[in-house]
């Protein structure tokens, strides 16, 4: 497989100058204002292949990001370049390697989804032997088989969803574009959606932007995020950086809570109570502290249901993060 | 690579995984290609349900009907009789070509606003433009196919009727490049019209009757206009409707007067003045199209 990424990623820079070894994207002081609204404020941002989630609210200037990249929209200041294809002079060679899956629907109803996405492997450069074969292996990767040949107006969501995704996939891209991919999906399809963008980054290698307002699916499947806000750059960081420890211990037992927190207290541990668990600082010997909570629970004769280590979730971060802003704007 | 290996009735199957793309990609000239033979199958509703097929067929029917009762009637007559000629052709069409438009040039330009597909084009090998220019291409080739194909129908025909397939060839080839002329002009502003219109709008039904009633008054206009109004304005004013122009254009190509009954020749322009007219109408209405599909959100 990395013989193969290898070698995909050498023809790509036999092509029109692109170089194999320059970033996934750069960005330089990009800027996109619509009359006087500024959707994009000098955006600065450099990015390796991986998955990148991008986060920012309604408005942020996510799909401005997002049009601006595959060179849809034109920069009012500054440029990007993306695989190394500037976006403003060389769209249409940059747009062969890129995969668009857009948020709304975008599917013609009166073909089958077999026709439709073997077409548009050939608008992304395919020739026409290649783009059928590798439709027929796209649609197998997303999971749609029968029905591949009937008119795609009796599709499910999940079905046209995965077809969404398939057009994304079948030129082979180096780089996904995917915004909101499990809008209008029951549980169990965002479920199957979330593994199958896992499955293309992972295992596929195809680096992929994913932008979504949930942040519970941009933890799940990104190694990278991006957080946009009023058109600026908040953070572009590692995901293992923002869910890192707490240095909290999470206890949670069968029994009197408030007696366990009283005698963890004498013992020194600093303890607070959080609904039915209780919360217990570790700072220094880990092992020390777990060894006392298990001490004072066979101690006091309790059941012990979970002992394990608090780590942030996104959502914590951002909502600590809108407190600080409204504290700092307050 | 995984090999994973799934065990099946017949013997193994191999996963292979996924296989990346190492092949060429042939860029925006191949990528223009495809939408234009897409668009052409689409007009006819090749690789699509019954009921959109049928519209374009039977029209495509009808613009063959004038040429083969000329030829019903030449084979009875021995090719004494020209009930049908050439330079005419068109004007019998006129309604089928008309009616073509506005079934197919809506689904056309429509069909991908409606469905909103605009936007996976548009981050494709492809520029806005590109695709705009496909579309009208597409558009014109299929009329070519009601135009021309009749025409040649007829030459051929004639000449056999004559039994003397050589000899008519010989004193009749100046009708060949006269009606392949006039029939891509006369496509280039059909088409041209049909699509400013329908691309303006995502509603079939909208666009059909704009296109429709666009030929009906202009036509109405046209005459009006040299019926009444005395001196040039009048004579000028035959040139708002677009089948004035294809006659006209049509018996200029073919050296021919036209028909002193009608107002083709109460008008009495230079042929070529039709010519030119045809040629800018339809460049305006490509860049109707063009501008359309510039500012339109995808």
């Amino acid at each position: 497989m990395a013989l193969q990424w290898m070698a995909m990623q050498s023809h790509a820079a036999d092509n029109d100058g692109a170089v194999g070894d320059s970033p996934l994207l750069r960005t330089n002081a990009l800027t996109k204002r619509y009359g006087s609204v500024v959707a994009l404020d000098g955006l600065d941002l450099e990015l390796q292949p991986g998955v990148v989630g991008l986060v920012g609210a309604n408005g942020a200037g996510k799909s401005t990001l997002i049009k601006l990249l595959l060179g849809l929209l034109e920069p009012t200041g500054g440029s990007a370049e993306v695989l190394g294809f500037d976006t403003r002079r060389q769209g249409p060679e940059l747009r062969q390697y890129v995969g668009y899956m857009p948020e709304h629907d975008c599917l013609p109803s009166d073909i089958s989804a077999t026709e439709f996405v073997s077409h548009m492997a050939q608008v992304s450069g395919l020739p026409a032997g290649a783009a059928r074969e590798r439709t027929a292996e796209t649609l197998r990767h997303v999971g749609l088989f029968e029905e591949r040949y009937r008119e795609m107006r009796g599709y499910s969501t999940g079905m046209k969803q995965r077809v969404k995704l398939a057009q994304a996939l079948v030129h082979d891209p180096r780089l996904m574009l995917l915004d909101e991919p499990t809008n209008g999906l029951d549980p169990r399809g965002r479920n199957d959606m979330l593994d199958l963008i896992q499955r293309i980054g992972s295992e596929f290698r195809v680096p992929i932007i994913l932008s979504s307002h949930l942040l519970g699916e941009i933890e799940r499947v990104c190694e990278h995020l991006v957080e946009i806000a009023g058109g600026r750059l908040v953070r572009s960081v590692p995901m293992s950086t923002l869910t890192r420890a707490t240095g909290l211990l999470i206890v949670e037992v069968d029994g009197d809570v408030d007696r366990l927190s009283a005698h963890l207290s004498r013992q020194g541990l600093s303890v607070t109570r959080d609904g039915r668990v209780l919360l217990v600082s570790v700072d220094g010997d880990a092992d020390r502290v777990h060894d006392k909570v298990r001490d004072a629970v066979v101690d006091l004769d309790l059941g012990l249901v979970r002992l394990e280590q608090s780590r942030l979730h996104l959502e914590d971060i951002f909502q600590t993060t809108v407190v600080d802003r409204e504290a700092a704007g307050a | 690579m995984r090999l994973p290996v799934r065990e099946a009735a017949g013997g193994s199957i191999y996963d292979l995984g996924y296989q990346h793309y190492l092949g060429p990609r042939l860029g925006r000239f191949h990528a223009v290609a495809a939408m234009y033979v897409h668009s052409l199958r689409g007009i006819f509703g090749i690789g699509r349900s019954l009921s959109s097929k049928i519209g374009p067929w039977l029209l495509l029917g009808a613009s063959f009907l004038p040429a083969l009762v000329q030829l019903g009637v030449a084979s009875i007559s021995s090719g004494d009789l020209e009930l049908i000629r050439p330079e005419e052709y068109y004007t019998y069409i006129q309604i089928v070509l008309a009616l073509f438009v506005a079934v197919v040039a809506p689904e056309l330009a429509g069909r991908d606003q409606r469905s909103r597909t605009l936007s996976l084009y548009f981050s494709r090998a492809i520029v806005r433009d590109d695709y705009a220019l496909a579309k009208y291409a597409a558009l014109v080739t299929a009329m070519l196919c009601l135009t021309l194909g009749p025409q040649l129908v007829l030459f051929v025909g004639n000449g056999v009727a004559l039994d003397d397939l050589g000899g008519y060839v010989e004193n009749q080839w100046e009708d060949l490049p006269a009606a392949a002329a006039s029939a891509i002009l006369i496509c280039l502003l059909f088409a041209g019209i049909g699509l400013a219109i329908s691309a303006q709008t995502s509603r079939r039904a909208y666009s059909t009757i704009a296109i429709i009633a666009t030929m009906v008054i202009s036509s109405v206009v046209g005459i009006t206009l040299v019926e009444s109004i005395e001196g040039d304005a009048g004579r000028y004013g035959i040139l708002v409707s677009p089948s004035n122009i294809a006659e006209g254009l049509t018996y200029w190509f073919f050296n021919a007067p036209p028909d002193p009954e009608e107002q083709l020749a109460k008008a009495h322009l230079w042929g070529g003045v039709y010519a030119l007219t045809a040629v800018a109408i339809s460049l305006l209405c490509l860049a109707l199209v063009l501008r359309r599909y510039r500012t339109i959100q995808a």
